[in-house]
């Protein structure tokens, strides 16, 4: 089932597909603005080509507008804004970390959320995006010793992260060519991923 | 006491029907919702092997096994072991990826290897070296994974291919991603194409509906009574063929021209020449899947001959002897002029239904002929009603 809503906003459309959702339909629909050239290439059959007065100047616009996949409340409020933005926000803290090692350098991801399912997700999008930037991944997870995992759980957060790399890198889980990149949340009610890189024993968080 | 247990027990069973029907619906949106996502997931699977056919990630074939296909948080497992049988599908119908699939039931079992640095507990693929050790290694160098999230409107598969030794290394990963405002291509597994080839076809199977159509109808057309005459004309059978020409391929104008022709024994003979345009009222251009609605405008002019012409004369009202007359020679004849309004519903450019008024004005002020709907502003009247179904070439 197509599931595009084109509104035209010249004259071409004679109804408003919109008129006839609800409030909550349309609280489901991600919409962006195209211009009718654009629209009509990707539309075709939906959109008529503009006139040729339009191609020359682009002066009309199309608002398209797609129903979400999964609509609101189907998934807790913080899994859902953390998914529906997983791309932009995995790629933007992988591009920040593969420019912290060198080339030669292994990665392995690893990441912490309180939902599992969601944590293996965003660390499959960071896996898969540093490996097609080129790098050297691994799908092996690094782990620590269970005493030490112990004396982690102990511990403030803001010293986790940081006393984790180290024992990482002295117990050669990490060997020195080696880096892991972490993504998480650190409070509970943030929708924003963190990351941060532990390499050689040294942990830094990303900007 | 009693009355208390009462309301307790009812409103538990209240409460538990309420429970029930809502997951009920949760379920049913969660089917709807798989049901959408199944197609563009599976349209993603074509684009990652159709890259493989033309890019393989091995020089030679190569045993791969499926290890996992995940599909969005909150869509269930039905979904994956579809996925799993489209990909396994595809790929032994592409043997130009050099990808073979080996069965491995080990690889996604749990495995509990223990060693000198400790007991552990693991997926199969994730500890290739137990399962070397235990021998229960399927001889595959490779693991698949393909991972599937809804992110908005947008569905991303990242699939990586990982080689199952200690490193894990990360040897292909690709990421695509499609958008519920983007059909699916439903590309022909033994033949795949490329995106761009297949959304040509695409468009060429919507550029094929043509400019134009050859619609031929098959309609009645009734008079009113009239308010003075004791006879009514009789209701009018036609058939009629013509050209229709739309401006652009989104057929929100078209233009007709018909002829039409008219018999009924021992009343009339009738021909009719009628033009029309149409204005699509139902979105900017016609769908592919849902009936189009039209309006439309139109004139034409109607000559026949017969007795059944008798009332269409403007001068006065038929007689009796001028009913009776079977001499052919001196048989009444009509040439009216006639304008249209109507509607037409429309079903992928094929079968239509069309409703519609007309108007004769060289019959404005007679009385031989009623009137269905008058135009109070400037006093239009239609005296015909009539409907037709159409059948387009």
């Amino acid at each position: 089932m197509n599931r595009a809503l084109l509104l035209c906003a010249l004259s071409s459309c004679a109804i408003d597909t919109l008129a006839f959702k609800t409030k909550a339909e349309r609280r489901n629909l991600d919409c962006q603005r195209l211009s009718d050239v654009e629209a009509a290439a990707r539309y075709p059959g939906q959109v008529p080509p503009p006139p040729a007065k339009e191609l020359a100047g682009g002066v009309g616009d199309v608002l398209a507008c797609s129903t979400r996949y999964l609509e609101t409340g189907e998934r807790p409020n913080r899994d859902e804004a953390i998914l529906s933005s997983l791309s932009t926000q995995v790629t933007e803290l992988a591009d920040s970390a593969g420019a912290m090692a060198p080339q030669t350098t292994r990665w392995h991801v690893d990441a912490f959320y309180p939902s599992l399912p969601v944590a293996q997700k965003i660390a499959v999008a960071a896996r898969t995006t540093l490996a097609q930037r080129g790098f050297i991944v691994s799908d092996r997870v690094p782990t620590l010793a269970a005493g030490d995992v112990a004396f982690l759980v102990t511990l403030p957060q803001s010293e986790v992260y940081r006393i984790a790399c180290a024992r990482s890198f002295v117990t050669e889980v990490l060997g020195p060519d080696e880096a892991l990149l972490g993504l998480m949340i650190v409070d509970p009610k943030e929708t924003q991923l963190h990351g941060g890189v532990c390499l050689r024993g040294e942990w830094r968080w990303l900007p | 006491m009693r009355a208390a247990l009462l309301f307790s027990l009812v409103s538990t069973v209240a409460f538990a029907e309420e429970v029930d029907l809502n997951a009920k619906q949760v379920e049913l949106l969660r089917a709807e919702v798989a049901s959408d996502v199944q197609l563009q997931a599976a349209e993603l699977i074509d684009e990652l092997v159709y890259g493989w056919t033309k890019e393989s990630p091995f020089d030679v074939d190569t045993g791969v096994v499926l290890a996992g296909v995940s599909v969005p948080v909150s869509l269930g497992t039905g979904l994956e072991a579809y996925l799993e049988n489209h990909v396994a599908g595809l790929v032994v119908k592409n043997p130009k990826t050099h990808v073979q699939f080996v069965h491995c039931p080990a690889c996604s079992a749990w495995v509990v290897h223990s060693g000198a640095k400790g007991t552990v507990v693991t997926r199969g693929y994730d500890d290739p070296e137990a399962l070397a050790q235990a021998g229960i290694s399927s001889g595959a160098k490779h693991a698949l994974f393909l991972d599937f999230e809804a992110e908005g409107a947008s569905l991303v598969l990242r699939a990586r291919i990982t080689t199952l030794e200690p490193s894990l290394r990360i040897v292909s990963a690709r990421t695509l991603s499609t958008a519920t405002s983007t059909p699916a291509m439903l590309r022909d597994g033994a033949k795949l194409t490329s995106v761009a080839e297949a959304r040509k076809e695409y468009l060429d199977a919507l550029g094929g509906r043509g400019l134009f159509l050859v619609p031929v109808r098959v309609g009645i057309r009734n008079y009113a009574s009239g308010t003075q005459s004791t006879t009514n004309a009789t209701p009018f059978l036609w058939v009629s063929a013509g050209f229709e020409a739309a401006f652009t391929q989104a057929r929100a104008w078209t233009a007709s021209l018909n002829a039409a022709f008219s018999w009924l024994p021992q009343s009339h003979v009738a021909v009719m020449a009628q033009g029309r345009i149409s204005r699509l009222l139902t979105g900017s251009a016609t769908s592919l899947t849902w009936p189009d609605l039209y309006a439309f405008v139109g004139a034409g002019v109607l000559f026949g001959q017969g007795r059944g012409m008798l009332i269409f004369r403007t001068s006065q009202n038929p007689t009796i002897d001028e009913i009776l007359n079977t001499s052919t020679n001196n048989e009444p004849r009509s040439t009216l002029g006639i304008l249209t309004i109507g509607a037409e519903l429309r079903v992928k450019n094929r079968i239509s239904l069309i409703a519609f008024l007309e108007t004769l004005p060289a019959l404005e002020n007679e009385d031989n002929i009623g009137t269905y709907v008058t135009i109070p502003l400037i006093n239009l009247r239609f005296q015909s009603f009539g409907v037709e179904v159409s059948f387009c070439f």
